[in-house]
């Protein structure tokens, strides 16, 4: 070959496929969280609300979240 | 809140699968460039993510326009994760090529009309990020989102265009004329295979993302629904 | 209908008289951006060692910035004074086309940015000895300003609106107006180091072009960041 010897890159190689998943599964990851958070809060909130029309029925001093 | 629906979690698999695929592609079956070894395998993911990224860009500034006309919350719940999707692989984007510029033109950073666009657009989504989150009704926020997405969308070419013009009289030292060195190695069959096929598979994870995202964001809706609902 | 609704040239007049009036009353505004430029050229004087051969190169860059950062001064004070005065409130019920409201506050703006660079070009000039009196750095001076007014009026009625208001501003505006920066800098740079004009021509026509881009986009949007 006329050319130099090849460099050695793979170091750089590794590293840029590392990030390149790293990333994505952190977004992926930020996303289930943030799902599963907000379904928690869905769920508490909707116990909260069936307990607001419950209390609305018969009065009662309101329970603290 | 439905469940989810079987198209999504299918489409989540392939993606899975098609990402798995592109790494295969890239890192064993293309030949390794004779110029630059290894690192050049980072091209395939740097060019499939700046595809999208570019995708979700364009998708942004299209739904700002729609909602802004139509007025319907969904544009807006489309028009955030298209730019939340497209932060996350820009950001990819902007990594992998500086990754790739260390050993290819021995500097981490050029400023070179690409990668500096890609970096300004990087600074427009998180300005857009910090206006959505000063403003608390939802309307309001997504009027000025889809005000700001339209703003950079026009805004962010005419820099290209812009910093293409300042290297062109000022000639680079390291890696002169980018356009030329990126370009600058002979794609094989079997690169332009992995080529492609990293294209492709980016497309997919891109509508997987968003397609979450979405969903992720009526989520949010129906939440902040139930808060009111509960205040009252 | 012609008496309750003015036409938009008169009502934009009446807005920008309002403004200067206001302001020629205090120069609270224009003083502010003044003292704030002088400072800013006073630091980059030492920060980049504005010797006899750098000048020439950076004269441009450094004016610009400092244009640009007195510019987010102006324009974020004018926006919140309307705000906090409910002032802007009294302008939208006003029987006038909401674009008046924003060509009237674009012009004061831009008025206020002139009025800062008309002074700040001579004071320039003596410090530093380069001549800044030509009629074509002007004309890029106005190109420039017009176009980040333009986008400037905009996103401050936008950023007077959120929470953090004030700090939100210049990273709203400036990554939208690199590129009328990015060629400002570089038609004013490339008349003070003497460039043939086919250099000057290309930034020269972005200039232009972004300005006309960008008003035409902030006139049609401007409903949209000011209804309630």
């Amino acid at each position: 070959m006329f050319l130099e010897t090849m460099p050695d890159t793979s170091a750089y190689m590794i590293a840029g496929f590392g990030i390149s998943f790293a990333v994505m599964g952190i977004y992926v990851l930020s996303m289930y969280l943030r799902n599963t958070n907000l379904k928690r809060d869905a769920e508490m909130l909707k116990s909260l609300q069936a307990e607001n029309e419950k209390s609305k029925a018969k009065p009662k001093p309101n329970k603290k979240k | 809140m439905q469940s989810k629906p079987i198209a999504l979690t299918i489409l989540d698999i392939i993606s899975i699968i098609v990402l798995g695929v592109a790494a295969y592609l890239s890192l064993f079956f293309a030949p390794t460039e004779a110029v630059m070894g290894q690192v050049q395998r980072v091209f395939y993911f740097h060019v499939g993510t700046a595809w999208v990224g570019l995708l979700g860009f364009i998708l942004a500034a299209a739904a700002g326009i729609a909602y802004l006309v139509t007025k319907n919350m969904a544009w807006d719940r489309f028009e955030v994760a298209a730019v939340e999707v497209s932060t996350m692989f820009f950001f990819i984007t902007i990594v992998l090529g500086s990754i790739w510029a260390r050993p290819a033109w021995n500097t981490w950073w050029t400023w070179d009309p690409r990668l500096t666009t890609a970096a300004v657009t990087e600074l427009i989504y998180i300005a857009y990020f910090m206006l959505r989150q000063g403003i608390d009704d939802p309307e309001k926020r997504a009027r000025f989102g889809a005000v700001y997405t339209l703003l950079g969308g026009l805004s962010a070419p005419i820099t290209f265009m812009v910093i293409r013009l300042f290297r062109t009289i000022h000639p680079v030292v390291i890696g002169s004329a980018s356009a030329e060195a990126q370009g600058g190695f002979d794609m094989t069959s079997d690169m332009k295979v992995a080529f492609f096929f990293a294209l492709f598979a980016f497309t997919v994870i891109f509508i997987d993302l968003m397609w979450n995202r979405i969903r992720l964001g009526q989520l949010e809706e129906s939440v902040e629904q139930l808060k009111l609902n509960v205040a009252i | 209908m012609k008496t309750s609704s003015p036409s938009l040239l008169k009502a934009t007049l009446a807005i920008v008289r309002k403004d200067l009036a206001a302001e020629f009353r205090s120069f609270e505004m224009i003083s502010a951006m003044l003292v704030f430029s002088l400072l800013v050229i006073i630091i980059f004087n030492f920060a980049l060692e504005l010797d006899i051969k750098t000048r020439q190169s950076v004269t441009a860059g450094v004016l610009w910035t400092t244009f640009a950062f007195a510019g987010t001064l102006g324009l974020n004070r004018s926006m919140s004074v309307e705000k906090d005065r409910g002032c802007m409130d009294g302008l939208l019920l006003a029987p006038v086309d909401r674009s008046a409201i924003y060509f009237g506050k674009a012009i004061s703006n831009l008025t206020f940015m002139l009025v800062v660079e008309a002074i700040i070009l001579p004071v320039y000039s003596m410090l530093y000895n380069v001549n800044l009196f030509r009629i074509d750095l002007v004309g890029v001076i106005l190109l420039g300003s017009i176009g980040y007014t333009a986008v400037g009026t905009l996103l401050s009625t936008m950023s007077a609106q959120t929470r953090t208001r004030e700090i939100l501003l210049p990273i709203l505006l400036f990554p939208v107006a690199i590129p009328v920066l990015l060629a400002a800098v570089k038609a004013s740079g490339g008349l003070l180091t003497g460039a043939e004009f086919s250099e000057i021509l290309t930034p020269l026509n972005i200039l232009i072009v972004y300005d006309v881009i960008f008003i035409a986009v902030a006139f049609m949007v401007f409903d949209f960041v000011v209804e309630e």
